[in-house]
């Protein structure tokens, strides 16, 4: 409050959630420099990116949903679906010009029907995506009666194969994801829309943008995001069945959540949803290199998680309870 | 009994409403939608009578009831949660920590009595933790589970080491085992435990209290109540019964492992809004809970003995979700239209 102009910019970003994030960062990377030095290696840092391709395009598109005040937990159900869909196409002998639309068009169908679900019927998101989530993965696992897709296709193999020094197409897809939503958030009438609505439906309802609009684009987005996910976590691992992905929906919502999105929706950036990503993978593939049991890992991402929480929540903390939160539906 | 077993908060701080405004009052009753499932289910399980002659039959409920009422304890907690205001994802975690504390201590021959009671206090204490992050700290529920749903599986990892423990004693197999009459002793248990639950959601403070934080946190807080407080209790005490359920399931499956309860986190959640509770919080009712997670046993058992093929269950029992969630929404009345 007392701050005086020539420090403004400092303070402005010191407390900014971004910020803590990068420091966080910085201190387990000073961390993993003491303590496994490989971590730095052009090997492992190649390896780090291709592990962050799926999460951070599956993220983007969660953080438009979470912008607009919803919250998805079908998204893994929907990278399943795709996934094994595209595989057994593929495997049927489609090519990959007819089958890569058609899974894009699938996610996005299954969004369009969280979308409606929550637009027209009124069903709370977390109750919506429940149910859908529920649904989707009944219906696949019917289809696949829980079988492996043990092979890909070809062309979905060579998607999936490293190239460019290690880094391979779901790192470059992510980068153009990303940069394309924020174009669409920060540049277009319908991603202003998004944080408007987000913020306060009722008030945005009211200066004139559609109820309906932005959770049809949150979640028709997040679908087709999901879907290109679908093509990677397919090509990088080579084999798919019905259970693939189950609570991968979790792992987004948390990393999300770590870049420091306001789950009542209205705020978020890309930036801390790539820093939250950023944390998430670095401190799983550090565990690896670091040759920690599985169960550390959990026990260090959940940390993880919690402390990204509280930091973010650090600045209301101090200050005395505040009316400016508003109870949305 | 239906109408007075909902706790809302009508008659604390509104003026008595007009005429026209108990006729909408009718219409937006919260007890419609549980009256909507127990239809739907009546016909379901009339068809399903019809179809399969081993539906109505003893054996069938018996089985019926144990699973269900591991499940309706979890339920009764998340009953708590959502109707503060908040959200358990953890409390499968929690399921399987309790768990595998009751395989650890039992490995080490401890008497059956101390394993409940481990398994009962590592329960509250996961609970207690989410109730000092969320109440005291004031953070939101669906990120603090989300952060202690995965500390939660590691730990349940790191005690168990990954393995599944089996060979327990007699005496904790013994709840599986018992009946009284003919109804499973785990049943009469849960029973009992939403009977405690329907009185501290009415008759205490606590319980009165709850409801008014899950209706408007703000407002009770400048109300003076001790919300945080009130919050830490709800926690606490979904912990609490997810240890008993994480003990039930220990005996009627006579092994423990990490990952037990993953399932019935989602289904927690899902039988509380079956049964027509508002997930934005302030409302709740043990009986609508009850039948919501009824209805989810009885479908799934129906189905079953119809012969059709598990995925498609969990599929149909997600539709029964989404419809009867959808015709609750549509007999309250679009509230969206009336802001």
């Amino acid at each position: 409050m007392k701050s005086s102009s020539s420090s403004a910019w400092l303070r402005a970003n010191f407390h900014r959630h971004e910020t803590k994030l990068a420091s966080l960062l910085l201190v387990l990377g000073i961390a993993l420099a003491v303590a496994a030095p490989r971590f730095f290696s052009s090997v492992n840092l190649a390896l780090l990116a291709r592990s962050m391709g799926v999460l951070l395009i599956v993220s983007v598109g969660m953080l438009n949903v979470i912008l607009a005040g919803g919250i998805d937990v079908s998204a893994g159900a929907v990278l399943a679906v795709v996934s094994v869909l595209m595989v057994r196409l593929g495997n049927h002998g489609l090519p990959a010009s007819a089958v890569l639309p058609l899974g894009l068009l699938t996610g996005a169908a299954l969004g369009a029907v969280n979308a409606a679900l929550i637009a027209e019927l009124r069903i709370p998101p977390i109750v919506a995506t429940l149910g859908t989530a529920g649904l989707f993965r009944g219906l696949l696992l019917e289809w696949t009666q829980g079988e492996w897709e043990s092979s890909i296709p070809a062309w979905l193999n060579s998607i999936g194969s490293p190239r460019w020094g290690g880094l391979d197409a779901s790192v470059l897809a992510a980068v153009v994801v990303a940069l394309a939503t924020a174009w669409v958030l920060h540049r277009t009438q319908i991603g202003r829309a998004l944080f408007r609505y987000g913020d306060s439906p009722l008030a945005a309802v009211r200066t004139g943008i559609s109820p309906r609009q932005p959770i049809y684009f949150a979640y028709i987005s997040l679908g087709a995001l999901t879907a290109i996910g679908a093509v990677f976590y397919a090509a990088q691992l080579g084999a798919v069945q019905g259970n693939a992905a189950n609570g991968y929906e979790l792992t987004v919502i948390a990393a999300v959540v770590l870049g420091g999105a306001d789950i009542l929706g209205g705020r978020g950036s890309l930036l801390g949803t790539f820093l939250g990503v950023l944390l998430l993978c670095s401190l799983q593939q550090a565990l690896v290199l670091l040759h920690v049991a599985t169960f550390w890992q959990n026990i260090a991402t959940g940390a993880i998680v919690l402390l990204g929480v509280i930091l973010s929540a650090a600045p209301r903390l101090r200050r005395r309870p505040v009316l400016q939160q508003s109870p949305s539906a | 009994m239906t109408s007075s077993s909902s706790a809302s908060l009508q008659k604390f701080g509104d003026s008595p409403p007009k005429f026209s405004g108990r006729m909408m009052n009718l219409r937006r009753s919260d007890n419609l939608q549980p009256i909507v499932v127990m239809l739907l289910v009546l016909f379901f399980c009339i068809y399903a009578g019809y179809r399969s002659a081993d539906f109505w039959s003893t054996l069938n409920w018996q089985l019926l009831a144990q699973p269900l009422a591991e499940a309706g304890l979890v339920s009764l907690g998340m009953m708590f949660v959502i109707a503060s205001g908040g959200i358990d994802l953890s409390a499968g975690a929690i399921i399987g920590v309790a768990a595998v504390t009751a395989g650890v201590t039992a490995h080490h021959n401890l008497p059956v009595p101390a394993v409940e009671v481990a398994a009962l206090v590592v329960g509250s204490l996961c609970g207690a933790f989410n109730g000092l992050l969320i109440g005291v700290l004031r953070l939101s529920s669906i990120l603090v589970t989300l952060g202690s749903m995965i500390l939660f599986s590691g730990i349940a990892l790191a005690i168990s080491d990954g393995n599944s423990f089996a060979g327990f004693p007699d005496g904790l197999l013994w709840w599986n085992d018992a009946a009284f009459f003919g109804v499973p002793l785990e049943f009469l248990l849960f029973f009992a435990t939403a009977a405690v639950a329907a009185v501290l959601l009415r008759y205490t403070l606590w319980g009165h209290y709850v409801i008014a934080v899950g209706s408007n946190r703000i407002a009770a807080r400048y109300s003076g109540y001790p919300v945080a407080l009130a919050l830490f209790g709800v926690y606490t005490l979904q912990g609490l019964l997810s240890g008993m359920a994480g003990i039930l399931l220990v005996a009627r499956l006579a092994s423990a492992r990490a990952d037990m309860g993953q399932g019935l986190m989602l289904m927690a959640i899902a039988a509380v809004v079956l049964g027509g509770a508002p997930i934005v919080g302030g409302s709740a009712s043990v009986i609508a809970t009850l039948v919501g997670v009824a209805a989810f046993y009885i479908v799934q058992d129906g189905l079953l003995l119809l012969d059709v093929p598990p995925f498609v269950q969990h599929a149909l029992t997600a539709v029964l979700l989404l419809v009867s969630v959808a015709t609750g929404n549509l007999l309250r009345g679009n509230r969206e239209d009336q802001r």
